[in-house]
């Protein structure tokens, strides 16, 4: 601690290779894009200055304004979805349960393995022919109930959310079971004294006193699901027809599949005051002073 | 604990220096690395040829090392763009023809092979050789020709539905297929998660038969337009079929791969794909005597008959920037690849090739028939391969939203028209 007192330099020294990486391969990027954006360039050509035109004829694009909306509905499902679950999840596996660790370990689980496999594994779980949802629904005689998940414009986008959900609640869990684990032994067992029920001290200690690591949760999935790509990608390459295209896939496939460097940069500078825009509303409405 | 540290860390010095050392043994005479990207992730007889004759080749040179980088075939095109917007391509790449290669020209990143050329102008003939040129300028050599539109059907399957030949016309494949609906049998396997096997495969092949092989490059240069209705027509076709339950449910989560196993376990009656189907087919079903192959049907439109879409491929093409020692060592790697013994090997992994190789009678029935087929009428155009990448992605999303009723084919070829007017 006091060593932190004594010399600057020696703080600056410590940070410098970390800054020095981050501002190489993080801000610099950002700037350059920034820059691209203004440009009419394929990759391959002189670049061109073109000024505003990319934004104009962004948000001009019906196919943007859909990813947008696909990319909010990826949003809250998540934060609807994967904080309330992992939350309750969470409490739960906090008391003395039998095979809690085991629990743990199951929840966590889908944080490890790869998106690739996970979106390949669930791309046949939800096939409309031999996958597992549909399959189990004929079994039990619901065929009525069997849907081509993956492959109808209205069910895509529902069924790639819980994907998503699934992947993330173990983050989560683990998350709040780290601070759930913090919260004083003593105040639990004051509350116990005066005769509080189990159900009063989870909403009136338990979660107020970890409801900043709830905002935290909460932005990192937010901005998470902002960046949202790999998954889509790998399950339908925002398909069909465009229904599940998110906005990092959107700009994706406008710079490297229709080579439109300029456009693409725009897209993801639109993408970063749009994530930063979000950030910020959700903090200021929960209150605190986050960032 | 310092003890295992220190022991740890003498392993690790250790290994560093045995790693060291055999780097040397390699690396000792001045011998010149070349690295060669290409999509030859597949298990397929083809990229074994490629991969052996590297390695011979490796083993012949003494003082040139050409070293292989494989990347799944979806990602390829992706990974090459991105580089070369950053100029960090490899040494040599693979490539594909016609329009494709033209933004990597233009940007200056390919070398013409030029000088070297003489070795192949009288074995392969320039009308295939001009896929590989820009402006008078030789990009790549063919090592193959894809044809993109075969039929392949499940004789069993069909006579089952009362069909001893495949179907000539479209009236009379439109029955085949009611007939095997009719029979609970699925009659095309598509995996059109990728979403160009629709454009490339199908529409190709479809427009050509109906529009004839000038319409595309009228289209291109002004002359024509995408709302021309006998292009309608052709859109219409994948409409038809469509709503005549010709496809698997599953056609757009699925993608190519899983369809062709999808044909060859013997479930659905047809599948169509292009040349490079017919080695995996071959390899997997059970009986290649069941497995017939036919040309698309006639659609009564002003296209010949007896062509068949397809393009040059196989082509390796050399990054601008070598240095001169380096060029050299790829000049002599592309004429040590490029040569007889390739194409022999080739045409044995049930690959066509744009020289000619004698055929004896092991070469399977199928392989004999997409042969005649190339030789038929000709090649036509394949429409990616001639469409810029922004048109061919609006044909892509608009034919898997025709599968999903979501767009017409009316309103998909205005939307094509657009795009082409917006950027001409």
């Amino acid at each position: 601690m006091h060593l932190a007192k004594k010399s600057k330099f020696a703080i600056i020294i410590g940070l410098l290779p970390a800054l020095l990486l981050y501002t190489i391969f993080a801000i610099v990027p950002i700037l350059q894009s920034f820059y691209y954006s203004l440009m009419e360039w394929n990759g391959f050509s002189e670049m061109k200055f073109v000024g505003l035109s990319n934004f104009k004829m962004l948000f001009q694009d019906p196919l943007f304004w859909k990813s947008a909306k696909n990319n909010l509905f990826v949003v809250i499902a998540s934060v609807l979805g994967q904080i309330p679950i992992a939350l309750v999840i969470a409490l739960l596996l906090n008391r003395k349960l039998k095979g809690a660790k085991f629990f743990r370990t199951i929840g966590f689980l889908p944080v490890v393995l790869s998106t690739v496999v996970i979106s390949l594994t669930w791309s046949l779980i939800y096939n409309t022919k031999n996958g597992l949802i549909n399959e189990l629904l004929r079994t039990v005689g619901l065929e009525s109930l069997t849907q081509n998940w993956l492959g109808d414009t209205s069910w895509s986008m529902i069924a790639v959310c819980i994907t998503v959900i699934w992947q993330f609640v173990g983050l989560y869990l683990i998350i709040f079971l780290a601070a759930l684990q913090n919260i004083p032994e003593e105040v639990l067992e004051a509350a116990k004294i005066d005769g509080a029920s189990e159900w009063v001290t989870t909403w009136k200690i338990t979660i107020p006193m970890i409801w900043d690591t709830i905002i935290v949760a909460v932005i990192l999935c937010i901005s998470g699901s902002l960046r949202t790509f790999d998954l889509i990608y790998v399950m339908t390459h925002g398909g069909p027809a465009h229904s599940t295209e998110v906005m990092a896939l959107y700009m994706f496939n406008e710079t490297f599949n229709k080579l439109q460097y300029g456009y693409g940069s725009a897209v993801s500078v639109v993408i970063f005051f749009f994530s930063l825009l979000l950030i910020f509303i959700v903090t200021k409405s929960m209150g605190k002073k986050m960032i | 604990m310092k003890k295992v540290g220190m022991m740890v860390l003498g392993v690790f010095l250790l290994f560093g220096l045995a790693a060291c050392s055999s780097d040397e043994k390699t690396s000792g005479s001045s011998e010149i690395e070349l690295t060669v990207w290409n999509d030859w992730t597949e298990e397929r007889p083809e990229n074994t040829v490629y991969r052996d004759i590297i390695a011979n080749f490796n083993k012949e040179n003494k003082d040139i090392e050409v070293k292989i980088e494989s990347i799944p075939h979806d990602q390829y095109e992706t990974k090459l763009r991105t580089q070369a917007a950053g100029k960090q391509l490899p040494d040599m790449f693979r490539v594909w023809p016609g329009t494709r290669i033209t933004p990597l020209v233009e940007g200056d990143a390919l070398l013409s092979l030029n000088p070297i050329m003489d070795k192949w102008k009288d074995k392969i003939p320039e009308g295939i050789l001009k896929d590989y040129a820009v402006d008078g300028e030789q990009y790549a050599i063919p090592a193959n020709i894809s044809e993109t539109s075969l039929i392949f059907y499940n004789k069993e399957l069909l006579a089952e539905a009362g069909y001893d030949t495949f179907p000539t016309t479209y009236e009379d494949w439109k029955k085949l297929i009611a007939s095997l609906t009719d029979k609970d049998i699925t009659p095309i396997a598509l995996g059109n998660k990728a979403i160009w096997p629709l454009q490339s495969v199908y529409i190709s092949m479809i427009a050509d038969r109906i529009t004839g092989s000038e319409y595309l490059a009228d289209t291109l240069n002004g002359k024509q337009s995408f709302t021309d209705e006998r292009f309608v027509k052709a859109l219409t076709v994948i409409d038809e079929l469509t709503k005549l339950n010709a496809f698997n449910e599953d056609l757009n989560t699925i993608d190519e791969a899983q369809a062709r196993t999808m044909f060859i376990s013997g479930n659905t009656a047809m599948h169509v794909a292009g040349s490079w189907a017919i080695g995996p087919i071959l390899n997997d079903v059970e009986d290649a005597d069941n497995i017939g192959l036919a040309p698309f049907p006639d659609f009564g439109g002003e296209g010949e008959l007896g062509k068949m879409t397809g393009a040059a491929g196989g082509g390796i093409a050399l990054n601008s920037s070598l240095s001169k020692e380096k060029q050299e060592a790829a000049f002599t790697f592309l004429e040590y690849f490029y040569n007889d013994e390739l194409y022999q090997k080739l045409m044995k992994a049930n690959i066509i090739v744009p020289v000619q190789v004698e055929m004896d009678d092991s070469v399977p029935g199928i392989l004999k028939s997409a042969n005649e087929f190339a030789q038929g009428g000709g090649i036509a155009p394949v429409y990616d391969a001639s469409l810029t990448p922004e048109l061919t992605d609006v044909i892509n999303n608009g034919l898997q939203s025709i599968t999903l009723g979501e767009k017409t084919p009316k309103e998909l070829a205005e939307e094509m028209q657009k795009a082409y007017e917006k950027n001409k």
